[in-house]
């Protein structure tokens, strides 16, 4: 009934690529990318790449099932070609680094080499992705249209990696890279194999490599949450490794089709062992879940319950790790895909297409229904508590502001969440350098007879921990979108 | 103990209130806040404080290194809120606060004392996870919106005050040839900071801003890059000279303002004239005076923020002359020294939260101003180079061989340096106001061993 993989182009076949655009302007421009087949797609790589997690109950009844740990398969040689190379790849950004130092001089926050580092990646990313990617994915059907399957491939690739402009990453960026990854899977990069087994290559052999990564660039250059919600999302950068992590320490399944809606394998960790350090310790070795909690035990300081209190009330979960699985992928929908601050800069082409998926009719999504637990069918009448302020001051206009608009349209997409936990959130970069010349002498004059920005001023603004206003259209100079 | 003195104790051991006593304590506080302008006066002497953002337990510090409530006056620059996990215990602590002590208290507004911003920042969560329900979030935005826009602090003294403070260690001052003992004369000095524990960690004399002496002017905080002190030179090149030769002791007064400068401010009393009662609107003054910044640039510019807007030295020594404003204070912006002082020390932002976000690794930082009348008939030496000779100030003397770029140092490694925004006319300077002394104290992060784990866990509706 609905699709389980994502479906790989034909290579036969006539393909028209298309330059990824900005497609994502207001409230409405949401709901419809919730009803498009980008989304469609998207839902369900992160279905397939999920599912290939959970473990695998044995042949024989008697043995236990099979896990899949970090760590276990870690190796170039571990992996299949196109792996090797995609974690090649990132060896060489991180290598990078070493070309642009942290600038040692006062800063506020968030350090400007930063933005040297990612002019590297930008003045070397076709290359880069000629040397490490498969010809396969280069050449595609490739015609004399006006883009190739490389246009698209590298608008994800460059979107992955944070924002230079105001040094900061965030969950935009992680969707990014998991639409990078899902251009490949379309291309056939990932050959057929049994279920599952190319998923993990890439979950193991590329993602978690990607999260390193970025939490190096984090560490290195000081990257600020972008729009941080302070305690008060789920984690200050990431979302995906509590998917795949809790998945890991699911009940073993035979089949995709069979996810329990509850339990965890056996002998794994408690959820409570999040807020036990030496539990961390020794759990972040082999599980995404815990390997992004142990980077908050990195880089914060102070109680667990009082510094991330979402994930702290998570941890109080008692039907086990496929129940926070189930959970994260709900609020992933929800907190994620469906805010206009994070998704507005997604770039549509031809593989994650800005088209109505004939699919998604309203009230249900069609790609996640069958490992997407049942939607819940209300709001327990929250939300028009919920959206206080959008309900007050948007009245009956729809306004291009974020909060409001954005998550009005979760219900519409089939999956309803009753709580407001912000996910940490941040506009997708466009795939040029922000500072390049059009984007900052395009700086829209203010409106009325107010002052018209200088020339290339924001550039110079390192990011700093700092309040966006939600109805801005977050990319920096950009910003007074009308 | 009446009651508001209960609650007052509840709040300090970070307990909550019952809401019909929130709802009491907002409705008192509204009818005390709807009469204050929306410039609010006060008099030195007063402790400005930058953003709070919820970190209760570093609120506790900022009032145990600043001093208690009566005792010490204070200025809060909005952003109570948001962010931090015990934004309700921080708001209502300092509400309560405030209509128990409206003379000893004043607090103005900050972009995130908006109903939409704490949907989007935590502030709402929490009231819910905290409450239940939405209706003491309610109680809140509904005096959010009373709060004043800024105020005007007169009567600040531009000596400092002697203190019974010891040096630190690591004590560095900003003359050489001094003893390292605490100064008895506090005539030359304008900035001192103080840690947590009332030891001096740094002085900087008026003269060693002299453009003539200094090229490497604080960028404010206490350390440079390399976390050290910093020796020489303060906070600008020459915001020292003398208003025109006046033998007056009154520092001009101090603008407080959470976020900065509109483009369709140019008075002060242009902001009296704004209707404040109301949510931040998206745009206009209300909505700049809140979100602006104040950056390295010409005149003004877009903000990457989305709301408000940049602007630059030019701006804000305009504003100052006209309104016969010696400082602008204002908070809105981390940085990672506690304060900082910009373009020739007539614009300073606090930051009060440390180690914002449990992550951020900053000190934080309050000012105090001193009390002009405290300082009646102390005789301040007046041969001081560049002070005495009531040299045009701000801006560094275009001197031979020196450029003005050889004497700003400002840009923050940024790459754009050029601060200062260019030389501006002479006369400009003639009448501006001697910055007043300034005290900063820094501090660090609460300690975290006391603080209880909650018992129960919310269960949060997507894993229900």
């Amino acid at each position: 009934m609905s699709r389980r993989t994502l479906a790989r182009l034909d290579p036969a076949a006539a393909h028209a690529f298309a330059p990824p655009v900005k497609r994502i302007h207001d409230g409405d421009d949401v709901s419809f990318f919730l009803g498009s087949t980008a989304y469609a797609d998207i839902m369900t790589f992160i279905f397939q790449l999920n599912a290939a997690m959970f473990p695998q109950k044995s042949a024989d009844p008697g043995a236990p099932a099979q896990v899949w740990r970090l760590g276990d398969q870690d190796r170039d040689d571990d992996f299949g070609p196109s792996v090797a190379g995609l974690r090649g790849l990132l060896a060489e950004l991180e290598a990078f680094i070493a070309e642009a130092p942290p600038d040692p001089g006062p800063r506020r926050f968030g350090n400007v080499s930063f933005r040297a580092w990612y002019e590297l990646v930008i003045s070397r990313a076709a290359s880069l992705l000629d040397k490490y990617l498969p010809a396969r994915a280069l050449s595609f059907g490739k015609d004399e249209s006006t883009a190739s399957s490389k246009t698209e491939l590298q608008a994800y690739f460059l979107g992955s990696f944070g924002s230079a402009q105001r040094l900061d990453y965030g969950t935009g960026h992680e969707l990014s890279f998991l639409a990078f990854l899902g251009c490949l899977w379309k291309f056939g990069v990932f050959p057929e194999d049994d279920p599952g087994v190319q998923e993990r290559a890439i979950v193991l052999g590329v993602f978690e490599p990607y999260l390193r990564l970025v939490r190096k660039l984090i560490l290195t250059y000081t990257l600020e949450p972008a729009g941080s919600h302070g305690v008060w999302g789920l984690d200050d950068h990431f979302f995906l490794p509590y998917i795949f992590g809790s998945a890991q320490l699911s009940p073993a399944i035979s089949s995709a089709e069979e996810i329990p809606p509850e339990g965890s394998v056996a002998n794994a960790p408690k959820p409570a062992d999040v807020a036990k350090a030496s539990a961390v310790e020794r759990e972040r070795k082999s599980n995404m879940y815990f390997s992004a909690i142990g980077f908050i035990y990195d880089v914060k300081k102070g109680p667990f319950w009082e510094h991330s209190p979402i994930l702290f009330d998570i941890s109080g979960v008692k039907a086990g790790w496929a129940k926070i699985n189930k959970g994260m992928l709900k609020m992933y929908n929800a907190e994620v895909l469906s805010k206009f601050p994070v998704v507005q800069h997604f770039p549509f082409g031809s593989l994650f297409a800005w088209e109505k998926d004939p699919a998604a009719m309203p009230p249900a999504a069609s790609a996640h229904t069958t490992s997407q637990p049942q939607a819940r069918q209300n709001v327990d009448g929250q939300s028009a508590a919920r959206h206080p302020a959008g309900a007050q001051m948007q009245g009956g206009t729809r306004a291009p502001w974020a909060p409001g608009g954005a998550a009005d349209h979760t219900a519409w997409a089939g999956a309803t969440p009753t709580s407001r936990v912000p996910a940490q959130s941040t506009a997708l970069l466009p795939t040029r350098a922000p500072w390049a010349a059009g984007n900052s002498t395009a700086l829209p004059t203010a409106p009325g007879s107010r002052p018209q920005g200088p020339r290339g001023t924001a550039a110079g603004q390192p990011g700093v921990p700092q309040t966006r206003a939600p109805w801005a259209a977050g990319s920096g100079a950009g910003g007074q979108h009308s | 103990m009446s009651d508001l003195d209960k609650a007052i104790a509840l709040l300090r051991a970070c307990r909550l209130i019952p809401e019909n006593q929130v709802r009491e304590l907002c409705y008192k506080a509204r009818e005390l806040l709807i009469e204050e302008g929306n410039v609010v006066g006060v008099d030195a002497p007063v402790t400005i404080c930058g953003d709070i953002h919820g970190q209760f337990h570093d609120l506790m510090e900022l009032f145990r290194v600043g001093g208690d409530v009566p005792d010490t006056n204070y200025l809060f620059m909005g952003d109570f809120v948001d962010r931090g996990f015990y934004s309700l215990e921080s708001f209502l602590l300092l509400l309560c606060l405030k209509v128990r002590y409206p003379d000893r208290i004043t607090l103005i507004r900050g972009n995130h004392e908006s109903r939409q911003i704490t949907t989007v920042y935590g502030f709402y969560d929490e009231c819910l996870r905290k409450y239940g329900s939405a209706n003491v979030w309610r109680y809140c935005c509904e005096v959010f919106d009373y709060l004043a826009l800024g105020a005007l602090v007169s009567g600040a003294a531009t000596n400092l005050e002697p203190t019974s403070a010891t040096l630190a260690d690591t004590f560095v001052d900003t003359d050489d040839s001094q003893s390292s003992t605490p100064a008895t004369d506090y005539a030359d000095i304008d900035i001192e900071v103080l840690n947590a524990n009332n030891e001096i960690l740094s002085r900087y004399r008026r003269r060693d801003r002299d453009p003539l002496m200094s090229s490497s002017p604080v960028r404010g905080g206490m350390s440079g890059s390399n976390g050290a002190p910093r020796a020489a030179g303060a906070a600008g090149t020459g915001a020292t000279a003398d208003s025109g030769g006046s033998a007056s002791n009154d520092g001009g007064a101090v603008l407080c303002v959470h976020g900065g400068l509109s483009p369709l401010i140019d008075t002060i009393d242009k902001i009296r004239l704004l209707d404040r009662k109301q949510e931040v609107p998206h745009e206009g003054a209300m909505c700049d005076l809140l979100w602006s910044d104040p950056d390295e640039i010409d005149g003004w510019g877009l903000s990457p923020r989305g709301a408000g807007f940049l602007f630059g030295a030019d701006i804000v020594k305009c504003f100052n002359h006209r309104n016969d404003l010696s400082l602008i204070a204002r908070a809105h912006q981390l940085v990672m020294e506690g304060f900082k002082e910009m373009f020739d020390a007539t614009i300073v932002t606090v930051w009060s939260a440390p180690n914002y976000c449990y992550r951020c690794g900053n000190v934080a930082a309050i000012l105090e101003l001193a009390e002009d009348g405290s300082n009646a008939g102390f005789a301040r030496s007046n041969g001081d180079a560049g002070r005495s000779r009531g040299l045009p100030m701000p801006m560094p003397m275009p001197m031979p061989g020196i450029g003005p770029g050889g004497l700003q140092g400002q840009g923050q490694g940024q790459g754009q340096g050029q601060g200062g925004g260019g030389l501006i006319p002479r006369q400009m300077d003639i009448g501006h106001r001697m910055a007043p002394g300034r005290r900063y104290r820094v501090f660090e992060a609460a300690p975290q061993d006391s603080r209880g784990m909650p018992a129960k866990k919310p269960v949060a509706d997507y894993f229900l």
